[in-house]
């Protein structure tokens, strides 16, 4: 489990049929039964890379979200009480999954994979190249992000003094400006190596879809395809 | 092979840094070695030699820079790629790929070769540079000096016949600055002409044909190869430049108890993740009230130990015994305070005063005069009311020290305090430092910096791979 390699191209197909399933709205039990099927991968993922602790979190999450969801929430639940439980299964079930893959694909996928896929499918080297700095950013921000809130723990400023407004303007600002750094000398260094010359930009990265691919694409495009029957042709 | 003919360039917006009539000749094979203070208009020599003068940083620009018969002004970057590679300062913020080979590869897609002769080449430069063990990683898991080197090779791809370095060794310990000194030998011994701005220049001894110093914007001081070897360490010093022979460090075994109040460190053990790299210290003892620096190569844990003495990590059971009194993770957070490699990371108000109020744990109504009080003491009363963030880097580095002051912790933790500081700024912040100690503050210094522990520190501990190899008072 722990070699799963899929392809880019295989990634994205994924985090656009499970973003698809979970998010629209599921009313009969087929539907719900194509959903929850859909949930497990992104389970099986977490798993596959070893975060054996979130995946379980997460399961006990979504199990509890489903059982309030069956058996306790309706229409017509009114209250605060009810409308925080509301919330809570909304996000649970209904973005989770698809943050999880998102963060899959930005944890198992090298520029230059992307890259190569974002050329094989024919997309310009404008785009790719914008979203591959937007996925290089994540793990940068999130190394500043650790260190900004290191900063604020060691002056006890975590909550900043009660004050929400200041909670957030003490962690975005830091954060703001050292990303602002950060891109101004990267882009410094990718044009000195040649970013942006008009020229057909050529890829080491050779992809090949393999049978992992074949299934992972064929089982997302039947889910897509039975819950897109069950919800809008029968 | 490289001209600068009556060069003057001021940046948009900013008085410092720009050069001012400069004129030099750079041959073809030659290693030239700029130097001088901080702001003294190195890096701007450099950015005209790799052009991103005038196309990345705007400024006023006259006279001509030619590089390899090219009027840089006139040609753009990506035609540039393939004739001067640049190694820059920050391994952080250099990095394109999240991997290392297609970092290596990046700038050879970028122009276009043909993936086989990439692959070819990207082969041929890890066999020379001798990282094959390098190749297949993450960048975000590699050290400082392991990310210099890919940084190295990845401009060895496009084998440019001219390679700009600008202060690459500022993040790096000694080990690893030897491996860049390697790197750069063997380019020399590839006729490659290289052009290295640098504060640290010992390094470069033996290989530098020619260096120049600048002051203000312009060259004051020409030395060539022999001039170079010659120079003592009492020259240096009067041309304002760090020392051109490392300083030896020596602990002194002689009297090894420890005189005066006592930090026991005890149980401190830390694993991250990855299960490889963390800290194993069962026991510590450091004086109280003096200046300790804690050495060690780049991964030996220096700063995972600094970020456990602070109590940043939960999951350390260590504790920490001052004054009678035995201090877990978190208690700990209240005891010290860490001045951060980027200082940027910490400071969150709109002035240096209200930084300095932030901080004050005691909230009583003459905050103002004391926070003014501890401004004076480190040369920011003229600042106290200027964003932080619109100050130079020692600036900002002294306000997060004011903010340290005013939190009245007796612990003070810096991490690589001096990394690509000139000898001025280095001696700055070893006065700052004494200063502490004299306010009876207990300073411990992550650093690598050889030249600032012989100025200030009073003892020092040597990490290696997570032990304290070394717990003595620093001797002659």
């Amino acid at each position: 489990m722990k070699a799963l390699k899929l392809d880019p191209r295989t990634k994205l197909f994924m985090i656009f049929a499970v973003s698809f399933i979970v998010m629209v709205n599921a009313v009969t039990p087929l539907e719900w039964a194509v959903r929850i099927a859909v949930t497990a991968i992104p389970i099986l993922l977490l798993a596959a890379e070893g975060r054996y602790a979130s995946a379980i979190r997460f399961t006990v999450c979504y199990g509890a979200a489903l059982a309030l969801m069956r058996f306790w929430l309706s229409a017509e639940s009114t209250g605060v009480f009810s409308a925080i439980l509301v919330g809570y299964c909304g996000i649970v079930v209904q973005f989770m999954p698809a943050m999880i893959m998102a963060w899959y694909v930005i944890r198992t996928t090298k520029i230059g994979e992307f890259m190569s896929a974002m050329q094989k499918m024919h997309i310009p080297d404008g785009i790719s190249i914008s979203l591959a700095v937007v996925m290089r950013f994540f793990p940068t921000i999130k190394e500043e992000y650790a260190y900004i809130n290191d900063a604020m723990r060691m002056r006890g400023i975590s909550f900043g003094g009660g004050r929400y407004t200041k909670m957030i303007e003490y962690r975005l600002v830091p954060l703001m400006f050292s990303c602002l750094n950060i891109g101004e000398e990267l882009s410094a260094a990718a044009v000195t190596r040649g970013l942006g010359a008009p020229v057909k930009r050529t890829g080491t990265v050779q992809l090949r879809i393999g049978a992992a691919d074949i299934a992972v694409t064929g089982f997302f495009a039947a889910s897509v395809m039975l819950f897109v029957f069950a919800k809008y042709i029968r | 092979m490289i001209e600068l003919n009556h060069v003057t360039f001021r940046y948009k917006g900013i008085s410092e840094g720009g050069v001012y009539d400069l004129s030099l000749k750079i041959r073809g094979g030659e290693v030239v070695l700029l130097c001088g203070a901080s702001g003294c208009g190195k890096t701007t020599a450099a950015r005209l030699i790799n052009g991103l003068i005038p196309h990345y940083y705007k400024g006023e620009l006259t006279g001509s820079v030619t590089v390899n018969g090219r009027d840089i002004a006139q040609t753009e970057l990506y035609d540039l790629a393939g004739v001067v590679g640049t190694v820059f300062q920050n391994p952080r913020s250099q990095f394109f790929a999240v991997d290392t080979d297609g970092e290596i590869t990046f700038g050879a897609e970028n122009i276009g070769m043909p993936p086989k002769e990439i692959l070819a080449r990207k082969n041929a430069v890890a066999g020379a540079m001798q990282i094959e063990k390098l190749l297949g990683r993450s960048i975000f898991g590699l050290s400082g000096g392991e990310k210099q080197i890919i940084a190295c090779a990845s401009v060895s791809v496009l084998s440019p016949d001219i390679i700009v370095l600008d202060e690459p060794s500022s993040n790096l310990d000694c080990e690893a600055i030897e491996k860049l000194k390697d790197i750069v030998a063997q380019w020399k011994s590839q006729g490659k002409t290289i052009v290295i701005a640098e504060h640290r220049l010992y390094f470069l001894r033996e290989l530098a044909d020619r260096m120049l110093i600048l002051e203000n914007g312009r060259i004051t001081k020409e030395l060539n190869a022999e001039e170079i070897k010659k120079l003592t360490n009492a020259d240096t010093e009067n041309l304002g430049l760090r020392p051109m022979t490392l300083p030896e460090i020596h602990g002194s075994h002689q009297n090894t108890d420890i005189q005066g109040d006592v930090l026991l460190l005890e149980d401190f053990r830390f694993t991250y993740k990855d299960g490889k790299h963390g800290i194993n210290i069962p026991r510590l003892e450091l004086p109280a009230n003096r200046i300790i620096a804690i050495t060690g190569h780049n991964g030996a844990g220096k700063s995972t130990l600094a970020r456990n003495i602070c109590g940043l990590e939960r999951k350390c059971r260590g504790t920490l015994t001052m004054n009678g009194k035995k201090l877990k993770a978190k208690a700990r957070l209240r005891h010290c305070y860490m001045i951060m490699q980027d200082v940027n990371h910490q400071l969150f108000t709109e002035s240096v005063r209200d930084e300095v109020m932030l901080s004050m744990t005691d909230k009583s109504l003459n905050d103002q005069q004391k926070a003014d009080a501890i401004l004076a003491q480190l040369d920011l009363t003229e600042y106290a009311d200027k964003h932080p963030m619109a100050l130079s880097g020692g600036q900002k580095q002294r306000t997060a020290i004011a903010s340290g002051i005013a939190s009245s912790k007796p612990i003070l933790i810096f991490d690589e305090p001096t990394s690509g500081l000139d000898l001025a700024h280095m001696k700055q912040v070893s006065d700052q430092l004494k200063k502490l100690r004299d306010m009876g503050k207990t300073v411990i210094v992550v650093t690598h910096d050889h030249e600032l522990i012989r100025s200030c520190c009073d003892h020092i501990v040597r990490l290696e791979n997570g032990c304290a190899a070394e717990n003595c008072p620093l001797g002659e």
